[in-house]
Formats: C-alpha cells, sequence, structure tokens
C-alpha cells in the first residue's frame, strides 16, 4: 500500500523588539551573562503587573497580515501553568482564546509543484527561560534572560506532507518574516524552532492516523531527517506491526538519527489556561490596524517581477537578490546611486554574497553602506578604478561602514591614472625586458601579448584603464 | 471528588497533603461542589463572560529597555546561585 | 501579633501602617505565610510611593492571614489573634490601640470590611482600578484592591485621595479623571443579604436605615437572589486564580526551600507543602480542579459569566438608587471556636463581602453594616459613612 505522510508545524519565533513582552528588560538574551537581562517581573517575584509592549502586538500584526490571516481586532492573553525550572512564575502568559491573527495562507513552491499551506492561527506570548545542564554536576543551572523575550508562534493546519515540503514552508517563513523585518528567524541562535506533529495515512484515505509530537526541533537539517525516520517508523509499524502507535511527545537524537518517547509526567498536558485578568484586551483600533497595514514590505514575488520587468534583470538574478530583504535593500540603494540595475546586481551576486558565504553570515546579516556600493561601482563603471582595485575596496567596506569610495580609492592609489606618458614608459621597459614575448607575439602568439600586457598593468598597480593599456602596448609592440 | 483526581491536583501543583488535611478537604471539595448547583440554575448561555470588571482596554507601553535591578540584589534570597545562575537539581529531559 | 518596625508613634498625624500584602524595601513582607517568611522585595508598592511623597510616614506592617483570603488573619504563620477569647485582625487591632491614623490593606476576599464591622471602624474598598495594585503580593487579581481602614471616614477619605489616580505601572488601573459622586438621596436596603445574621448585625442594619431616613434618605427593601450567589462564583474565580498567583512560590528564585529532597518534582513538593498552611493548601486543590479540562466551561466560565449577570443585578439597582445596604459580616465577633464549627468560613462568611470583590464596585464598612455603591461612588459611601459616626457621637 502507498501511505502519505500528515505534517503540522509549530513555529516559535523570537521576536525582534528591544525589549521583552510584559517588562522593559532588553529582549536581547543572545550570548549575555547570565542574568543579566532580568527583574522581579520576569523572574518571578510578586507585586510585578505585566504592561504589553507596543512593538509586540505590531509585530504580532503585521506576522499575521505576511500570512494573509485574519486579524482579530480584540485579542488577549491567557495564563498557561504548569512547573518547569526555566519557568519562574510556574505560568507562562500566551494568547489561548482571542489569538492575535487566524486563518492564513502560505504558499509554497516544491519540485511538485504550487502549494498552499493554511495557517491556523498565530499567537504571542512569552519564551521561557534557559537550562544548562552541567554533566559534572548534580545541577541544573537556571538563566532567566530568555524569560518573556516575546514570541510568535505560527501553528499551520496538518497541509504538508514531506520533508522537502517542510523546508520549503520554513525557507518561506523565514523569508516573509524577515521582509517584514519582525524577526530573525535564525535556528542556529534559537530564534527559530519548530514543533513536528505527524502521522501517515493510506493514501487517499480521509482519517487522521496516530500522531506523534516532536518538539523543540533547531535545525533544517535535522527536522528533514526527523521526518523521514518517523515516517519509515510509522509506515513499518503500521506495516508489520512493530510496534503499537501512541499519541506522544517525542525527542529526535540527531546523533543516533533516532526518535525516542519522552518521559511524560502522569500531569503532563493539564496547562489549566485561564485569561489573564492583569492584561486587559488588546483592542486594535482602524488607525492601529492600517498603520501596520500601510507599513507592510512589498512581498518578495512582487519585488522580484519588478526587478525583471522594471530594472530588466534576469529571472536567476531577481531570484537571488529576493532571498533576503537585506540584499534587496542592498541592491535597490546601489541601483538609486549608480543607476545600472544589471551593474548592482551583478556587484550583489558575484561579489557580496561570495563574501559573506566566505565569511559564513547569512545574507540577512549584511551590513554594508549601500550608497557607498553605488558609487564605487559608478567608479568602476567610470573607469576611474579598475575592478581588481575595486573588490579590495568592497571587502574593506565590509569591516568600516564609514568608507567614502572615492577618498579610499585616492588615499590608496587605486585610482586609474590617465598619464600617457607613464603608461608609454611603462609599456617601453616591459617591451625591452622581454625581446622573446614580443618575438612571438610578432609570430603569431596572441597570448604572448596578455603576458606583456600582465606585466604592464602589474608595474601599474590595476590603476589604468585597459583599452588604453592595450592600443599604447600594441602601438608600441608594432613600431619595432 | 475521587481519589485519584485528587492525587492528581496534588501532583499538578507540587502538594502532598497529610491524611487528616485530606479528609477536610475532601469535605470542603463537598461543600463547594453542593454550592456550585445553585449556579447552573441561572441560565448564562446568552451571557458574556466577565474576566474585567472594568471595560477599559490596554495601554500599550513603547518598545523601550531599562534595567533597573542587578543580578546581585535579585539574587539576595535566592536558596541557591552559582556564577550568577540560580540552581537546581539535576533537570533531565 | 506579629509587627514589623519600631517606628510606631501615636502622637503623628501621619503615622500609617500597610499591612502585609503591600510590598516595602526597608521592611520585610510576608504575605502571613512561612513560604515569604523574611522576604524583602525590591520595589515597593505604588500606593507607600504616594503616600510618603504626600508626607504620610509609613511606620509599620500589620500582619494577614496567609496570603489574606482568610476570615481575620487567623492564618498567618505567626498565629492567630486572640483577645478575650474573640478573633482579631492585626490593622484592626493597631488602629483600636491608636498607633497609626490609617492602615492600607490588600482587600482580597473581604477581610478589611469584616475587620472594620466588627471594630466600630470604616474602611473603603475603592472601585477596582483606581488603586494601583502594583506592588502588592498579587492573590485574586481580577477582584482584590488596596483599601483603607480608619478609625473615621473623613481619614478614609483623605488617604484614599492620596494613593487613588492611574498608574502606567498596573494595566487594569484606570484612566483619570476620576469623576467621583456625591450626595445620597436613595438606598436600597438587601433583605435578600441579610441570611445568616445575628441579633446584633440586625440592630445594626436597622439603626443605620434610622440614621439615613433621620438624614433625609430614603431607604427601600429590595431583594435580589441573584447577588446572593455572589461569594459561589467569587469562590471559584478566587480559588483559582489565587493558585496561578502562588504557584511561582517554588522553593527555587527566594523563598522557603525544603532542606531534604531528591531531584526538582520533590524540592517544589516538599517546599510548598512545607510551607503552606492547611486552608492555601486545599484551596490551591480547589481553584486548579476549577481550570481542569473537564470542569472549565461548566465551572469557572460559567462563574464569570455569573459575575456578569452579578454586576447586570447591581446596575439595575443603582439605576434607581444610590447606594445598597447590607450586612458585612454575620456577626460583631468570631470566638475563638468560631472556626471548629465553621471550617470554611473563608468561604461562607464572605457571603456579604463577595458581591463587592467579584464586581469590582466600591464598598464602605461603617457602624457594624456595608455600603455597595456604583463605580466612583466610594466618596459617597464615605459620605453617608460621617452620617452614620456623628450619629454614634
Amino acid at each position: 500500500m502507498k501511505y502519505e505522510t500528515v505534517i503540522g508545524l509549530e513555529v516559535h519565533v523570537e521576536l525582534a523588539t528591544e525589549s521583552k513582552i510584559f517588562c522593559s528588560c532588553s529582549a536581547h538574551s543572545y550570548g549575555s551573562e547570565p542574568n543579566e537581562h532580568v527583574c522581579p517581573a520576569c523572574c518571578g517575584m510578586p507585586g510585578m503587573l505585566p504592561v504589553v509592549n507596543k512593538r509586540v502586538v505590531d509585530f504580532g500584526m503585521k506576522a499575521g497580515m505576511m500570512l494573509n490571516c485574519h486579524i482579530n481586532r480584540v485579542t488577549t492573553f491567557d495564563k498557561k501553568s504548569y512547573y518547569y525550572p526555566d519557568l519562574p512564575a510556574a505560568y507562562q502568559t500566551t494568547q489561548w482564546f482571542a489569538p492575535v491573527a487566524v486563518n492564513g495562507l502560505v504558499e509554497i513552491e516544491t519540485s511538485k509543484g504550487k502549494k498552499n499551506v493554511r495557517i491556523k492561527q498565530i499567537h504571542m506570548e512569552e519564551d521561557a527561560g534557559k537550562l544548562v545542564h552541567d554533566i559534572r554536576e548534580d545541577t541544573t543551572h537556571v538563566d532567566f534572560n530568555r524569560t518573556s523575550v516575546p514570541l510568535i508562534e505560527i501553528v499551520s493546519q496538518p497541509d504538508l506532507s514531506s520533508a522537502e515540503e517542510v523546508e520549503v514552508y520554513l525557507d518561506r517563513l523565514k523569508n516573509l518574516l524577515r521582509f517584514a523585518k519582525v524577526a530573525e528567524c535564525e535556528m542556529a541562535h534559537g530564534t527559530m524552532r519548530c514543533d513536528v506533529n505527524l502521522s501517515v495515512r493510506p493514501e487517499g484515505s480521509d482519517k487522521y492516523g496516530v500522531r506523534t509530537e516532536m518538539k523543540n526541533m533547531n535545525s533544517i537539517e535535522a527536522i528533514k531527517r526527523a521526518i523521514e525516520y518517523e515516517t519509515a517508523r510509522h509506515i513499518d509499524a503500521i506495516e508489520n506491526g512493530t510496534e503499537v502507535l501512541v499519541q506522544e511527545t517525542r525527542r529526535w537524537d540527531d546523533i543516533k538519527g533516532k526518535s525516542y518517547a519522552m518521559r511524560t509526567k502522569e500531569t503532563a498536558g493539564d496547562y489549566r489556561y485561564f485569561p489573564d485578568p492583569n492584561v486587559m484586551p488588546v483592542v486594535i483600533d482602524d488607525e492601529w490596524f492600517d498603520s501596520i497595514q500601510d507599513s507592510l514590505p512589498e512581498f518578495p514575488e512582487v519585488k522580484r517581477d519588478r526587478y525583471i520587468n522594471e530594472y530588466g534583470l534576469s529571472e536567476y538574478d531577481a531570484d537571488q537578490i529576493t532571498k533576503s530583504i537585506a540584499l534587496c535593500e542592498c541592491f535597490e540603494e546601489a541601483y538609486s546611486v549608480c543607476k545600472s540595475a544589471k551593474d548592482a546586481a551583478n556587484w550583489i551576486i558575484s561579489e557580496i554574497m561570495s563574501i559573506l558565504n566566505k565569511r559564513m553570515i547569512t545574507y540577512d546579516m549584511l551590513k554594508i553602506n549601500a550608497h557607498a556600493l553605488g558609487e564605487l561601482i559608478l567608479l568602476v563603471s567610470d573607469g576611474k578604478v579598475g575592478r581588481a582595485n575595486a573588490k579590495k575596496v568592497l571587502s574593506d567596506m565590509f569591516d568600516d561602514l564609514t568608507i567614502d569610495p572615492l577618498k579610499y580609492c585616492e588615499a590608496n592609489g587605486y585610482i586609474v591614472s590617465n598619464d600617457t606618458g607613464l603608461v608609454e614608459k611603462v609599456v617601453a621597459e616591459a617591451i625591452a625586458n622581454d625581446p622573446k614575448a614580443v618575438a612571438d607575439y610578432k609570430g603569431g602568439k596572441e597570448k604572448a601579448l596578455m603576458s606583456i600586457y600582465g606585466k604592464c598593468m602589474k608595474e601599474l598597480k590595476g590603476n589604468c584603464d585597459p583599452q588604453m593599456l592595450r592600443t599604447i602596448l600594441i602601438d608600441a609592440i608594432n613600431k619595432i | 471528588m475521587d481519589k485519584d483526581t485528587f492525587r492528581r491536583l496534588e501532583l499538578l501543583n507540587q502538594l502532598k497533603l497529610t491524611e487528616t488535611e485530606k479528609a477536610d478537604a475532601f469535605a470542603f471539595f463537598g461543600s463547594r461542589e453542593k454550592e456550585r448547583l445553585a449556579l447552573d440554575k441561572i441560565d448564562t448561555s446568552s451571557v458574556e463572560r466577565m474576566v474585567h470588571v472594568m471595560p477599559i482596554m490596554t495601554v500599550v507601553r513603547e518598545d523601550v529597555a531599562v534595567q533597573k535591578f542587578s543580578r546581585e540584589a535579585l539574587q539576595q534570597g535566592a536558596p541557591e546561585t552559582d556564577e550568577g545562575y540560580w540552581c537546581v537539581p539535576r533537570v533531565v529531559e | 501579633m506579629k509587627i514589623y518596625s519600631s517606628k510606631l508613634d501615636k502622637k503623628s498625624d501621619k503615622a500609617i501602617v500597610v499591612d502585609d500584602m503591600l510590598l516595602t524595601v526597608d521592611m520585610p513582607t510576608s504575605a502571613g505565610s512561612k513560604m515569604l517568611d523574611g522576604y524583602m522585595s525590591l520595589f515597593e508598592a505604588e500606593a507607600i510611593t504616594r503616600l510618603k511623597a504626600n508626607g504620610y510616614d509609613i511606620v509599620g506592617k500589620a500582619d494577614v492571614g496567609e496570603f489574606s483570603f482568610d476570615l481575620l488573619g487567623e492564618t498567618s504563620c505567626n498565629g492567630a489573634i486572640v483577645k478575650d477569647g474573640k478573633l482579631c485582625n492585626a490593622s484592626a487591632e493597631i488602629l483600636k490601640a491608636d498607633e497609626a491614623v490609617a492602615t492600607v490593606n490588600l482587600e482580597v476576599n473581604g477581610t478589611v470590611i469584616r475587620a472594620a464591622a466588627q471594630n466600630d471602624l470604616c474602611a473603603v474598598k475603592p472601585t477596582y482600578g483606581t488603586v494601583s495594585r502594583y506592588g502588592t503580593v498579587p492573590v485574586a487579581c481580577s477582584g482584590e484592591c488596596v483599601s483603607v481602614m480608619s478609625r473615621n471616614a473623613s481619614v478614609c477619605r483623605e488617604v484614599l485621595g492620596v494613593i487613588a489616580g492611574h498608574d502606567d505601572k498596573d494595566g487594569t488601573s484606570l484612566p483619570e479623571p476620576y469623576e467621583y459622586t456625591s450626595g445620597v438621596r436613595r438606598v436600597a436596603f438587601l433583605k435578600s443579604m441579610t441570611q445568616g445574621i445575628d441579633g446584633e448585625i440586625s440592630e445594626k442594619l436597622s439603626s443605620f436605615k434610622a440614621t439615613l431616613e433621620k438624614n433625609g434618605v430614603e431607604v427601600c427593601e429590595l431583594d435580589d437572589e441573584v447577588i446572593c450567589l455572589s461569594n459561589i462564583a467569587w469562590n471559584i474565580l478566587m480559588s483559582s486564580e489565587l493558585c496561578n498567583n502562588v504557584s511561582r512560590y517554588d522553593g527555587v528564585k527566594y523563598g522557603h526551600r525544603a532542606e531534604s529532597f531528591s531531584g526538582i518534582d520533590e524540592l517544589y513538593t516538599n517546599s510548598r507543602t512545607e510551607a503552606f498552611g492547611e486552608l492555601l493548601k486545599k484551596t490551591i486543590l480547589f481553584g486548579s480542579d476549577n481550570l481542569s479540562t473537564e470542569n472549565y466551561m461548566k465551572v469557572y466560565d460559567k462563574a464569570l459569566r455569573i459575575r456578569r449577570v452579578i454586576s447586570e443585578a447591581f446596575a439595575k439597582i443603582f439605576g434607581e438608587f444610590d447606594a445598597a445596604l447590607m450586612p458585612a459580616c454575620s456577626t460583631l465577633s468570631y470566638g475563638e471556636d468560631y472556626l471548629q464549627s465553621n471550617k470554611d468560613a473563608a468561604f461562607t462568611e464572605n457571603f456579604y463581602t463577595a458581591p463587592a470583590s467579584i464586581t469590582g464596585l466600591p464598598a464602605v464598612a461603617v457602624g457594624g453594616i456595608q455600603l455597595i455603591g456604583k463605580a466612583f461612588s466610594d466618596m459617597m459611601l464615605l459620605e453617608a459613612a460621617e452620617l452614620c459616626e456623628k450619629e454614634g457621637k
């Protein structure tokens, strides 16, 4: 029998705000000293009351709009209770009854074509703290920096059916949320985490099979492997009766390549949700709603089509640049200065993206003075700076955002010389030093010319218009 | 209230009652259950729930980070800390 | 009776004692619980900050029952206060001894109204949201209010005037200005709320009624069965909110940690089991049960709907009347054996105080009785209290 896998995802995304969701502690927990960004509220002490961070609601709405959701104009917060050392108040404030966004739709495109993934809801909530397990000791260390950092949880319907679809869906979410600048979505930083709900059923069946959940997955590769493994395990259980499938939470061990049933407490899942009496309903009036709608970015596809139709970029180039909002912004800014979309795209794709790859920086983390990039491109296209030197300048521009390309090139002697006298002198010396090459060229070996040309260019430190050097060189040889 | 449910409530709330306390709690649950029957007589099917007694909405705050409390002060009354962390017995997942 | 601070000064007319539910930075806050014995807060209650800014001295802290939802404070980890065979309340004792002009208390479940009514004091539980709850130990947040108790109504009014006002740090704080009403013309005497009262309370009600009438106030008898359900619904809401609010006390961050445990769950369970009292424990379990998946809709959600029904019943009454007169408690004193025969007194004696708790309406206790008014009638209720006080003199 043929089987199909049914997958629904719960994706947790940390919102890129300055402060936490209900208190004013810094939300930048990544890489801080333990318990540096905490206050009585986020370490569970009595007496402080939650005050909602406006930007969290802004971002929640924005995410909802990017994912074609209906926005609940009255959205409320609820308490979810359970004991775990990373949860200092023993409850998490989340949205159970009226989440900020519901009923969305995300279009994905895989090798099998286009498909819609329905979004059940997006809710805002606070993150839990971090536990550091010391293997040598019998102690777990608790760090509340991440406690109350704002999250959105994006809950999909069980519309995904393969590891490939999951990967494309997650990429799509990432891209959309990054375009809207609401989140970093970096699994390696823990700013995007994923719970995978999976079941298997005979193809064409309308009944769901037994569902298992793998929590807190934080790498795309691990998710893909876990899906493959679970799918096979489920099919094996159904076909061969190797085990009895039960609805449970499982942990994925990526090193062993296996999933394990998690030891769960008898009381697991009994969260006793109830509306938080201390947080009044958040009412989103027209003005607020409109201001968020007006702030939505151009969607990636719209940008891509515009780049092709308006700027004449190739499909490949447009696809490459719209992979990241940072690249798009860099492109648009550089283009506004250099006025050549082709040149701007070319520099970004062949130079900037390769530098980022080499330095292992994700495209979205690109930090460069794009205005200056436009000026640099102009210097090259105007023949004022050689391409090889311009690449050196670009590399330096990654480390120093204040570089003014023209001044920098002047200071470093990268400006192309118009001094024909100097070029003629260098050419004369080169010819004199290499009579063999001259003879070879005259004898019909085109390559020999390039050897002398290269030596001249090197002597001139790259600061010579290639066409000028070539003309003077050929003239000089012909005169012999 | 049955014994299993009661045990589950104890587990959920990290409490362990003595036999005397339990007997008293059972009686207490019984009284509450009895008085609750009076509520069931009121038809509330067309009544909206009232979480907040005052009909106001959230006043949001601007997204500005402020650090007002030091870790040292926050951990002053802590039963056990180590290098800036609170400590608990090892939690195994 | 445990009272912190040695600053008690009889002569000062600016001396205020706060109860142990308000966080202070120069004195510990224990909320009457062994769990928080000696707990030092890093910030103080907004009400305290406002009092200090207006020249008041916080001269001490009065003990409370564990998380202050019992009868009069008898469940404090420091023990009950019993005088002449009667249960006493720490704040009321301080006022009777003239050691402060007023006490500022967190009113969770009627303790303040009861204590005032039984000790011939005046207390006001203000309109919910008019006094910031910032810096109070949370118990039943949807109904509890920072309240004032004093020997006379005029001091209550003065102190309330100081602590009331919008506070950005409390999301449930009402926006200003507060338009307080004044002038009592018609009062509804809620006959159905007199169930269970003894002769003395009955007399107090009659005499208050007479005073009002003597002062040209029309008093009409009224029956409302729905309002009588207040404490049943309130017991559910209060216990569940309490259960959630005290779940943070687990022996990890601060407070009592058991000496012996193995593993995290034992740490939690032993710490909580050792530090919490009997009433608190069963209330936690009851509150938890109300929120279970099976019970949520039929119990908790039901109570939330009943809350609206009760609020609407009051709204209807206040369409015609300025205030509602009713008892504050069943008797003028509880003997020390009262609790033996009324084990769940905190959940039954609040029959009289729960209507104001569950609706957030202002209530004033004076002359052994209680007046409830519509939102922002706080000052008007205190005016009526003053009439009663004048009559007494």
